[in-house]
């Protein structure tokens, strides 16, 4: 037998109930688990905490009061008063299921910002009490928090996740309930881990290097080559292909035979640093939220016109992913920039980036705030050592300070002070270029995509 | 949206007329007092009832005073047995007064009722969810009926039988209240 199903009568067969026959709850959900198709997700055995319902309560509090009123002032109208309260509660059940299976089952490991994720929750082994769920969301996840009936035990939950990050959804509550709601049992179940990838902001153009390695790709090079784009005419020499040559120009030219030539067409290496040392501004719109979702953008730009594209992340360490294309690298460049910074250590240089990360002739592409000095340095050493490079400054906010004069005296400062740093960069040759967050990262790059960025090989320290 | 306001309606309604009828007619300070708490429970518990399951849930240590306050108000809200001590009340009111056996008796349906009402509003159940326990509430009326019928016969001469079915009737009520107890 195969498929499924099988699997869920092994599932079934591998996990025995607790007498060692009947299969027991954690089972039962491995089974049910064992029929859905999304990310695997570790069935988990739960011990609802068991207590009385709140309607329970109340009908107790009548009939015993009655009861008593009726003892004490011998007034048997009272006796009465309290009968059909306690009526009710002789329905109460005592075939409490000591322990459930539960399992949590996300539509997906992986959604970027925004996106509504499903998680499927199943309870199993519950003996016919109805079963409500409650999801509470963690940070930066939105949910509706209304309770969910869960039919057959199952039940699908949609949550948001608004920020990037790699956390879990959050807890759902697990709450059973017999048929007359007297008894009442509560369990959590943590929800199943989700990366959140930042929303990639939109980016169709890019900056394109006037020297490209000789590798194959789809940018036109200033070199002839077998491309698509017309380069020229030049003679014919043995060896050419005779549908290459332009007739009206060998006519032009006194029958002497012309061949067409076209460009050479390369690819580029594409090198996004971005700097996590300082994270500013706005919730949902830091500069380190702006920097990862422009990074992003440009990671797809490039990797859909065959760049390779390789990340370095700033931190108090440097973890950085060497360039890779295809659509595989995008997600392990999305994972590199989730997996944050290396441990804290003392023996990275930071001024100075290691060569490993480095390929040489690459466009690198800096999403920075440009607030910490040492990465400003870091910069530096990185356009001294002929690096071709663009800064997008993500920093859209100001210190808050006071309304005072002192305060406006202090934000001067800051500005002139911001203002120097990016025209000692502009003066070592790096494009510094400003992104809001929420136009397209075209706008701020019109410049640098209209022609091909000239490679400079030193550049002028004063 | 309306089926949940006019659950929430007939529960304070329901609320309302039992702390009412329990206190009709007042003739004490001590009436009044126990009538002013029976009036606060009911109202304090519509207001519970009202309000929606998620309310308050963005609230966070940034949130303004007011609205923190509003929260662990509506928490406080959430914690206290207020439809017990609506009921406790009515009954303490009908106490009061001298024995009249069918007031009691109709108190009782009413407050069974009320009670009915705030579980059908705080669950979200629709009125047909309560069709199973018909044979009990039925059950249950007619033990209210009996009951009544009891009080109104006239009392047994005083006496060794008397006192002792008197005895009998209490462990009888006991032993009935203690299998009813969900243990």
């Amino acid at each position: 037998m195969t498929g499924p199903g099988a699997a869920a009568g092994e599932a079934i067969r591998a996990a025995p109930g607790p007498d060692g026959n009947a299969p027991g709850p954690l089972a039962l959900a491995a089974a049910a688990r064992a029929s859905l198709t999304g990310p695997v997700v570790r069935p988990r055995e739960l011990t609802p905490r068991w207590g009385l319902a709140a309607h329970t309560r109340r009908l107790l509090t009548l009939g015993l009061a009655g009861l008593m009123i009726a003892v004490i002032t011998r007034r048997a109208e009272f006796a009465g008063l309290a009968g059909p309260a306690l009526l009710l509660l002789v329905a109460h059940r005592r075939d409490r299921p000591g322990r459930i299976g539960a399992t949590a089952t996300a539509g997906a490991a992986r959604v970027f910002e925004g996106e509504p994720l499903a998680v499927e929750v199943v309870v199993t082994g519950q003996r016919g009490y109805d079963v409500e769920l409650v999801l509470h969301p963690h940070e930066s996840v939105e949910s509706a928090t209304a309770p969910v009936l869960a039919q057959d035990g199952r039940a699908v939950l949609t949550v948001t996740v608004s920020r990037w990050g790699r956390r879990t959804a959050g807890v759902c509550e697990i709450t059973l309930r017999d048929r007359w709601r007297l008894n009442e049992g509560r369990a959590v179940l943590t929800l199943p881990r989700v990366d959140c990838y930042p929303a990639p902001a939109q980016q169709r153009t890019t900056v394109l290097l006037s020297r490209l390695p000789n590798r194959l790709g789809e940018h036109p090079a200033r070199t002839a080559g077998e491309g698509v784009e017309f380069g020229g005419v030049r003679e014919y020499v043995p060896g050419d292909r005779q549908r290459r040559i332009n007739w009206p120009a060998t006519t032009r030219r006194g029958g002497r035979l012309q061949v067409n030539t076209f460009a050479a067409e390369r690819s580029q290496d594409v090198l996004l640093l971005v700097d996590a040392s300082c994270d500013v501004g706005d919730r949902g719109a830091t500069s380190l939220d702006l920097a990862l979702r422009g990074a992003v953008a440009t990671a797809k730009a490039y990797l859909r016109v065959s760049d390779r594209v390789g990340i370095i992340s700033y931190q108090w360490g440097v973890r950085w992913l060497a360039p890779g294309h295809g659509d595989r690298h995008f997600f392990r460049i999305a994972e590199t920039i989730l997996a944050g910074p290396p441990a804290r250590s003392q023996h990275y240089g930071l001024e100075r980036l290691p060569r490993a990360a480095l390929p040489p002739g690459a466009l690198v592409l800096v999403y920075s705030p440009l607030l910490d000095q040492r990465f400003v340095e870091t910069l530096r050493d990185l356009r001294e050592r002929g690096h071709q490079m663009i800064v997008i400054d993500v920093l859209n906010t100001e210190p808050a300070g006071g309304k005072g004069s002192l305060g406006r005296l202090g934000r001067s400062f800051w500005r002139m002070e911001q203002e120097a740093i990016r025209f000692s960069l502009h003066e070592l040759g790096i494009g510094v270029v400003h992104w809001d967050g929420v136009a397209s990262l075209d706008l701020p790059l019109a410049p640098c995509t209209r022609r091909p960025l000239t490679a400079r090989p030193h550049a002028r320290i004063r | 949206m309306l089926a949940r306001a006019r659950q929430v309606t007939v529960a304070g309604l329901l609320g309302a007329l039992c702390c009412a009828w329990a206190a009709w007619p007042l003739s004490t300070g001590l009436q009044t007092g126990l009538l002013v708490l029976a009036a606060l429970c009911v109202a304090a518990d519509l207001v519970r009832l009202a309000m929606p399951t998620a309310a308050f849930t963005d609230v966070n240590i940034f949130s303004s005073p007011a609205v923190r306050l509003a929260r662990l108000w509506f928490d406080l809200l959430k914690q206290l047995p207020l439809a017990e001590g609506a009921a406790l009340a009515g009954l303490i009111l009908e106490v009061a007064h001298p024995s009249r056996p069918w007031h009691t008796a109709l108190l009782g349906a009413a407050l069974l009722c009320y009670l009915l009402a705030t579980h059908l509003a705080e669950s979200h159940a629709p009125l047909r969810a309560l069709r199973p326990l018909l044979p009990a509430l039925a059950a249950g009326l007619g033990l209210l009926v009996l009951g009544t019928g009891a009080a109104l016969l006239p009392a047994a001469a005083p006496g060794l039988g008397a006192g002792l079915l008197r005895v009998l009737a209490a462990i009888a009520a006991i032993a009935a209240g203690l299998l009813a107890l969900p243990l």
